[in-house]
């Protein structure tokens, strides 16, 4: 059973074209959310970023620039949010001279009492890192590795 | 910074330190006592007891009586349920872009 979709809404003082640019360029995605993005803005295109270590993997499912984009989200190696289980639609408005920006994330699981959280998945993504001897003896969050076989940032995948 | 940053945070704090890490992955198995706990390790029992300290403050596990003993256990909920999380995640991000965004305007 699904859970409510969870919602949240800003107004931006900058047209939607700029805003839009924040979401589908990694260079400018990770100065809001992120260390780490790989993203291809096109139907069927990645959506990689890690957020505080958790392994965000997901795809841009629609594209209608600058007014909405709707994008798979889940996390690599979770059994409760896998890649392409729930999604996210990013609606951009004009309000005034700036940006009314309405996102709800949709598709989410129904909460367990004593289910693993995206907690877990940050953690186990950190057991992991460090059992691969990637973690250094006291890693802040600007400073994790790469996680398994990804590349340096800003790099597209070779395949 | 919102509450979960400093939760999760004070958890990549605490995982930072290997003989944390494997405490937890013990713990993970069963709960046990700072004595057994200590007796896996090379390290003296009080200094298992300070990472323990640091795991606790961190939310990580949990210590509870069991007999004569005090035993420790992971705690699943001590971060946040999935929905919860991305209920704080989604707004306190769209208050950075906000930020961000509007900080370049004019560049």
């Amino acid at each position: 059973m699904d859970a409510d979709p969870v919602t949240a809404t800003v107004h931006i003082d900058a047209p939607p074209e700029r805003v839009w640019d924040y979401f589908t360029k990694p260079g400018m995605l990770v100065r809001w959310m992120g260390e780490y993005a790989v993203l291809e803005p096109e139907p069927g295109g990645q959506f990689t970023v890690n957020v505080q270590g958790a392994p965000v993997r997901g795809r841009f499912l629609r594209l209608d620039p600058p007014r909405l984009l709707l994008i798979s989200w889940g996390y690599a190696g979770s059994d409760r949010l896998p890649p392409g289980a729930s999604t996210v639609e990013i609606r951009l408005t004009p309000d005034g001279t700036g940006t009314r920006v309405d996102l709800e994330h949709r598709q989410l699981p129904a909460e367990e009492k004593s289910g693993h959280g995206v907690g877990w998945v940050h953690y186990l993504a950190r057991l992991a890192a460090a059992a691969t001897g990637e973690a250094g003896p006291d890693p802040g969050m600007r400073q994790l590795p790469p996680l398994g076989a990804e590349r340096a940032p800003g790099r597209h995948r070779s395949r | 910074m919102s509450t979960m940053d400093t939760v999760t945070e004070a958890a990549f704090h605490a995982l930072a330190e290997p003989h944390r890490r494997d405490i937890l992955r013990l713990l993970r198995d069963r709960p046990q006592s700072v004595s057994e706990i200590a007796g896996q390790f090379d390290i003296t029992q009080q200094a298992v007891s300070l990472h323990l300290k640091v795991l606790r403050d961190a939310g990580l596990v949990a210590v509870r009586p069991q007999g004569r003993h005090r035993v420790y256990a992971v705690r699943q909920e001590g971060l946040a349920g999935l929905r919860d999380f991305l209920a704080e995640f989604w707004p306190d991000s769209l208050q950075r872009l906000k930020r961000v965004v509007e900080a370049d305007d004019g560049r």
